[in-house]
């Protein structure tokens, strides 16, 4: 087949369309792009922002994994992910079937239930540092109310960190509740009705049909959620700057720490990438094994 | 011919008019201040500022004040972009790492002129010594000592005017100032750090106390990891057995230190939080007291000044020192350190009102005497921060003594290693 030759007006559309992205490319150029690669670059280096860039080779991925205190942040990230990533499921399916009724003032409750969604995590953590604190905080008082506690939430090594869990499902509950609530909208009124003249019951409408039907939506929950909790840093800079004892120290707050405390820009870039390969294997692996079961 | 004639002469006028104009700007000098309290704030904008610039109509000062927690990333990013302001304030801690990089400007050239500079700061000006070199210009001190509540000691019968003078002593009145209800403190006899640096600022206390050091004395080799460093720590860790005091950081409540809402009788801490006790409880105030720094083998506290710092890159260093005087002279930090409420490191502020009239801050004052500072070495703040790591370890009994000093040793060696 003969190719048709480029007309003087395809042309100009052409350089039109290239006008109209060119903002977007050289965005993406610019502050995506070149950033990562110069960050690629300096995890090479010995970098401390205030002399010049020395190549030291894989020098600083080889401290990484002799260090300690990254196997630590390591171990920390992934129990914090295993915990928040289940609970913000249930919690945020809960209470998107909660608001899914129809029934007077509910748009009140779905926007009290986003509230924390939209609140600054400094704001949100100081709220948490006065309900866990020790000698007066809310929970402490109503736990001693009934003859258990108090406990030390933040600055027990063995509690601290399972403390921040429940304060991120509660503040990111509401974010994967429009999600679900967005699904569980789209889901055919049919398929229940038909259920139900088969005489299933509620549990099992959930289990046989919502449930199925939200997988894809919960596979997007389970890969932002990842990529969100691999990458903490907020709550912990706010509430307990990776102590007690290590206990808190994510890989996100120890990137900081490197780079920001003890000015090691090269040794924090190649945690970086480090944390990305990490998050990029998960991300791909979560979504081989869900599109097998689909 | 005419017109080209008139158009070059309206430029030669209107550059002549902008170099004119450029001729008479005052130069402009920027300083960072490490602080947002409001008291500093205003006293630099509404008193030293007008006065500085009545003085010295040709420079003018911009002024930010910046949270200390925000202070090192914004410095560091500042300088990498080569917008470093050309005074800035910062700890003692951080002289070593930006002057290794060749971000400072050396001092001694300007302080060399005054003699009132070199005999009013003394000893304080080697706060900021890197390498033979005086980088910073001090400002105002902090330092650790014992603050205890005297109505406390009264109540087990204890002398109230006489502290604890040795680690014996300190076990003995901490023991018997302690009050549990079951399993629960009421009253703790003592609160010492658990984590971060004020573990490493209470340990190197006791180790220097114990006539131990942190690092040899060309700042090359770790020495801390010998008997002297493992007793202190021994002794630390003693303290927190549970009956006299728990390894659980006492808090405040609001803005009520501890010692104030009377959950703890004594506690190794700064004048700082001295005077929040007398601002937030004032009728507690007479109560508290500040003991000299204890002596085991020797007499020692830990000390550390913060004060200002000029940067290499300063296009402007003969006026940023006229600001640096103005600033450092005995008015101003007499300004400053009453704002903040820190020591001064002018030996003629002791009679400063906010100094004089205060038994409790005379006392850290007086406590300079026995002042011992960290390190200023380039690895300090990364070392600092694997010491405090392992001190806690041993804290928390999650490693014993021995193994924390040991840890931390081989760590701090495999940074001396990198740098």
């Amino acid at each position: 087949m003969a190719v048709q030759p480029i007309g003087p007006q395809r042309r100009k559309l052409e350089r039109v369309a290239l006008l109209f992205i060119a903002p977007v490319v050289l965005y993406t150029l610019v502050f995506r792009i070149a950033p990562m690669v110069s960050s690629l670059y300096l995890s090479f280096t010995r970098y401390n922002a205030l002399q010049p860039a020395e190549w030291i080779g894989l020098h600083n991925y080889v401290r990484i994994f002799q260090s300690d205190l990254f196997w630590t942040a390591l171990k920390n990230t992934t129990i914090y992910s295993l915990e928040v990533l289940p609970l913000n499921i249930v919690v945020s399916l809960a209470l998107a079937l909660l608001v899914n009724q129809k029934i007077r003032g509910i748009a009140i409750f779905r926007t009290v239930f986003y509230l924390p969604v939209v609140t600054s995590i400094i704001a949100v953590s100081m709220i948490w540092l006065w309900l866990y604190n020790y000698d007066l905080g809310l929970i402490n008082t109503l736990l001693e109310y009934i003859g258990l506690g108090p406990y030390d939430w933040l600055g027990d090594p063995d509690l601290a960190l399972h403390s921040l869990v429940i304060m991120r499902v509660w503040k990111g509950a509401g974010w994967n509740m429009v999600i679900y609530l967005a699904a569980l909208q789209g889901i055919p009124q049919q398929l229940y009705e038909a259920a139900e003249i088969d005489g299933a019951n509620s549990w099992r409408r959930l289990l046989h049909i919502t449930w199925p039907l939200l997988r894809p939506v919960t596979l997007y929950i389970i890969v932002m959620g990842i990529i969100s909790t691999f990458q903490t840093f907020g709550e912990i800079y706010a509430m307990t700057q990776g102590g007690p004892l290590d206990s808190t120290t994510t890989v996100g707050y120890l990137i900081y720490q490197q780079a920001f405390d003890q000015f090691q820009m090269g040794r924090a870039s190649a945690t970086s990438f480090v944390l990305l390969g990490i998050i990029l294997a998960l991300t791909v692996t979560n979504s081989r094994v869900m599109a097998d079961r689909d | 011919m005419k017109r080209f004639f008139t158009f070059t002469l309206l430029v030669t006028l209107l550059a002549t008019a902008s170099f004119g104009a450029l001729a008479n700007e005052p130069t402009t000098i920027r300083v960072w201040f490490a602080d947002t309290a409001e008291p500093l704030m205003r006293a630099v904008n509404e008193e030293l500022l007008p006065a500085f610039h009545q003085a010295h109509p040709d420079i003018r000062i911009e002024v930010d004040f910046i949270g200390w927690a925000e202070l090192s990333p914004k410095l560091l990013t500042s300088f990498a972009g080569g917008v470093a302001p050309d005074l800035f304030m910062h700890g003692q801690a951080a002289t070593a790492g930006f002057a290794s990089s060749g971000s400072l400007e050396p001092l001694d050239a300007y302080i060399a002129q005054s003699e009132d500079i070199q005999i009013d700061f003394g000893a304080s000006l080697d706060s900021g010594l890197y390498q033979g070199e005086r980088y910073m210009m001090p400002v105002y001190g902090s330092g650790n000592l014992l603050v205890y509540r005297a109505d406390f000691y009264e109540e087990v019968g204890l002398d109230p005017d006489s502290a604890p003078s040795n680690w014996d002593e300190l076990r003995e009145y901490s023991s018997k100032l302690a009050k549990k209800a079951g399993n629960r403190f009421l009253r703790e006899g003592i609160s010492l750090g658990t984590s971060g640096t004020s573990v490493q600022q209470t340990w190197s206390t006791f180790l220097w106390q114990n006539g131990g050091d942190l690092f040899s004395a060309d700042g090359q080799r770790p020495v801390f990891n010998d008997a002297a460093g493992l007793e202190a720590l021994e002794f630390y860790v003693g303290l927190m057995d549970n009956e006299i005091s728990s390894p659980r950081e006492a808090q405040a409540l609001g803005n009520l230190p501890p010692l104030a809402a009377g959950t703890i009788a004594q506690q190794f801490t700064n004048v700082e939080t001295v005077k929040d006790i007398e601002n937030y409880a004032p009728d507690v105030y007479p109560q508290v007291r500040v003991a000299s720094p204890l002596r085991q083998v020797e007499s020692a506290a830990w000390y550390s000044f913060a004060g200002f710092f000029m940067s290499r890159h300063s296009e402007n260093k003969d006026d940023a020192w006229t600001v640096l005087e103005f600033l450092t002279s005995p008015t101003s930090l007499e300004a400053i350190t009453g704002a903040l409420n820190g020591l001064p490191p002018r030996a003629s502020l002791a009679s400063a009102p906010h100094v004089a009239e205060d038994a409790n801050v005379r006392a850290f004052v007086e406590g300079l005497s026995a002042a011992r500072f960290n390190p200023n070495i380039p690895v300090w703040v990364n070392a600092r921060d694997q010491l405090s790591r392992q001190l806690e370890r041993a804290i928390f009994g999650r490693a014993t003594p021995a193994q924390a000093l040991e840890t931390a040793e081989r760590e701090i060696l495999l940074l001396l290693q990198d740098q």
